[in-house]
């Protein structure tokens, strides 16, 4: 047997020593029929909505269905000991889970304990897990952007701080790759990210775990864990608990990023849930309270203003403003945007990053649709110097869709068509980004820049990233002064324009690739 | 058990406001715990359930069982519950009928259970403590268990006061 480090006799004689007793009134009821863990509880009169239940051997359960005689509930665990006529204690309590610094570089489950062996979590506060959002009042409008790290989405399809933007896509498109590079690109930005994994295999959660620490990136993330074995209630949960872990840091006026991977598994765990709840099913079976279940999550993505700030923390932060942006993914079926769960989530979010497999599987990694993405929100938030260079690629890479079907006829063309043609080309193939390589402000500045004067036009087109990534590390060796301007202001003056330009010409004279 | 209760609850309102109006509550309660008893045996159970036996036959037995010990609006009822085919709901329907009858005159069922049997004064304390807590006319019902250890446990309707040692270990229990 294995010693659990909370049970050495000091410490257990210090918390008999700060044991306190208490005589407390509490409701109980009987258990009367378990179900796919589903319980069902006469009695419980006084129980909340929400609320905590206590079942035999510390197992926990949330009310879900108030009914005249009975409570309808949801075993948060395992639910194999339970057995009809077993005792339920109410708690009092609404579901809470830990928050804080300390959860930042860890793996929890859906109810915040730890999985990842590292020991305790020494965390003081906790939080309620189902919360309103942020008030009308409270808010501000969406002004700073949330660096992503793709060429293709910063300058095309930002991202500001407290937006949600969608993540759209079939099975195998690059859907957390995007998540993953986010994350890793947030490395000394200051944004904590919260990556909660909902119905996915263990193995790619190892997977996402190990790649986060190998880029040095686990140290600003907490991951919330709701695995496919686990229930169906622990998989609802999970986005909730994710979100409160993340508003801890919104209302200290920090910014986080949170991810929910992904929100067609929840809305399944949801349904099940509801169906053992026996409550009436609606359109492909889903509850009737599923976009509820989505917008009130999302709603709690949002920028607070520094007014609110200071009055959450009591005064202690002051000037400060706290967001939480959240991307949630959502899973498409043979590309149908239509059915039911991704209609709702896009009508609820900023935006959306719709990735296609047919892109993915001719090569353009990350497989984004530049037609069908959109961000509603993000373009009053994009640093300055993208917003200007990104606005020619997405024209660029607009009209090239258009041509794209003439594109074998190229000798017939008139010379503008073609021009355009080769450009669209050259630019799509500019977007392909590696996995795991995130990059700063500067060098997508440098690579829009190339592409946006013409510079590549004389570059063969499968010659464009190997071109890029000769110009990338010419300027990092060369001008490195530059880089660290234009990632330090953002700004897109005349002088940084004609340092790009020199900078960009004096390469091309002098480098192969 | 639940859904009994749903299904007894219109049974028993009606039940209570009649003898509420014609302030009977107390033959009422009789009636209803005669009818339980009554019903609930094997033998009857056993009849009630069979197929063969029809409603007047049932009806007829039934009555005569019951002769003497119901008034007229009592077998009445027994009858509608025969129409229904709700005989088995009686049980649920007397203890509905219990506690809305308790409610009205102001006073509750209280079981307490005690490690160590109480002193008469003791008692008397400790009625007077649980009447001011809860705001109502107690009805005791002692139980001695010795595996509480110590303390005492009460138990009103689903609410439950722990005051027993071995509730105190199991809160210790599980905070370690």
């Amino acid at each position: 047997m294995q010693l659990n480090p909370s049970e050495i006799s000091d410490l257990i004689k210090k918390k008999i020593e700060n044991f306190e007793l208490s005589t407390q009134a509490h409701t109980e009821g009987t258990v009367v029929s378990v179900t796919d863990g589903i319980v069902r509880v006469h009695g419980l009169s006084q129980a909340m909505q929400g609320e905590m239940l206590e079942f035999t051997g510390g197992i926990f359960g949330m009310a879900l269905n108030l009914e005249r005689d009975s409570v309808g509930a949801v075993v948060l665990g395992s639910y194999q000991h339970i057995s009809e006529g077993d005792t339920v204690k109410c708690t009092g309590k609404i579901l809470e889970v830990p928050v804080g610094e300390a959860l930042l570089g860890r793996v929890v489950d859906a109810l915040g304990n730890p999985i990842d062996g590292k020991g305790t979590i020494d965390t003081t506060e906790t939080s309620p897990v189902e919360k309103i959002a942020p008030g009308v009042i409270a808010r501000q409008s969406v002004d700073e952007p949330v660096q992503l790290g793709l060429k293709s989405i910063d300058a095309m399809i930002p991202v500001g701080r407290g937006q949600r933007e969608l993540i759209i896509g079939d099975r195998q498109t690059g859907k957390t790759a995007i998540a993953i590079d986010a994350i890793i690109n947030q490395k000394g930005t200051g944004i904590k990210c919260i990556y909660v994994a909902i119905g996915q295999k263990r193995s790619s959660i190892a997977n996402v775990v190990r790649k986060l620490e190998e880029h040095d990136a686990l140290a600003h993330t907490i991951i919330v864990v709701a695995s496919a074995s686990e229930s169906a209630a622990l998989q609802f949960i999970a986005p909730y608990t994710g979100c409160t872990m993340g508003e801890y840091f919104r209302d200290k006026g920090e910014d986080a990023l949170i991810i929910y991977d992904d929100l067609t598994k929840q809305a399944w765990a949801y349904r099940q849930v509801s169906l053992l709840l026996r409550r009436p099913p609606g359109r492909e079976a889903y509850p009737g309270d599923v976009f509820y279940l989505h917008s009130r999550l999302l709603e709690r993505a949002s920028r607070i203003n520094a007014n609110e700030v200071e009055k959450l923390t009591g005064g202690k932060v002051k000037g400060k403003t706290g967001s939480l942006t959240a991307l949630p993914i959502i899973e498409t079926q043979g590309g149908d945007v239509s059915a039911f769960v991704p209609t709702n989530v896009i009508s609820i979010t900023d935006g959306q990053i719709f990735l296609e497999s047919n892109l993915f599987n001719s090569g353009i990694r990350p497989a984004v649709n530049a037609g069908l993405s959109v961000s509603r929100v993000g373009g009053a938030a994009q640093t300055k110097i993208i917003k200007k260079l990104g606005g020619g690629t997405r024209l660029d890479l607009a009209q090239y869709r258009e041509l794209a079907a003439f594109a074998q006829f190229a000798s017939d063309l008139d010379e503008s068509t073609r021009k355009q043609i080769e450009r669209g080309q050259r630019v799509t193939e500019l977007m392909k980004q590696n996995q795991y390589s995130p990059m700063s402000v500067a060098q997508m500045a440098v690579s829009l820049f190339a592409a946006n004067e013409g510079f590549l036009d004389t570059v063969e087109v499968n010659k464009v990233l190997a071109f890029e990534a000769a110009l990338q590390s010419y300027m990092k060796s060369e001008h490195a002064e530059l880089m660290a301007n234009i990632n330090a202001t953002g700004d897109f003056s005349s002088e940084i324009s004609t340092g790009i330009r020199s900078a960009i010409e004096s390469f091309v004279k002098t480098h192969s690739w | 058990m639940s859904e009994l209760a749903t299904l007894a609850r219109p049974y028993a309102v009606a039940v209570f406001k009649r003898a509420k109006e014609t302030d009977s509550a107390k033959t009422w309660s009789k009636n209803l715990a005669f009818l339980a008893t009554v019903l609930t045996d094997k033998s009857i159970s056993g009849v009630i359930d069979d197929p063969k036996v029809g409603t007047s036959a049932l009806s007829t037995l039934l009555l005569d069982i019951c002769e003497g010990q119901l008034d007229q609006e009592g077998s009445n009822f027994l009858k509608l519950l025969i129409e229904n085919n709700r005989l088995s709901l009686i049980a649920a329907i007397a203890e509905i009928f219990e506690t809305y009858k308790a409610e009205d005159e102001g006073s509750i069922d209280v079981g307490v259970t005690t490690a160590f049997a109480f002193t008469k004064e003791s008692k008397q304390h400790f009625n007077a403590t649980l009447e001011k807590t809860f705001g109502k006319k107690i009805n005791m019902k002692i139980a001695v268990d010795l595996s509480l250890i110590g303390g005492v446990l009460v138990r009103a309707g689903d609410q439950v006061i722990d005051g027993s040692v071995r509730g105190q270990l199991q809160q210790l229990a599980q905070r370690l």
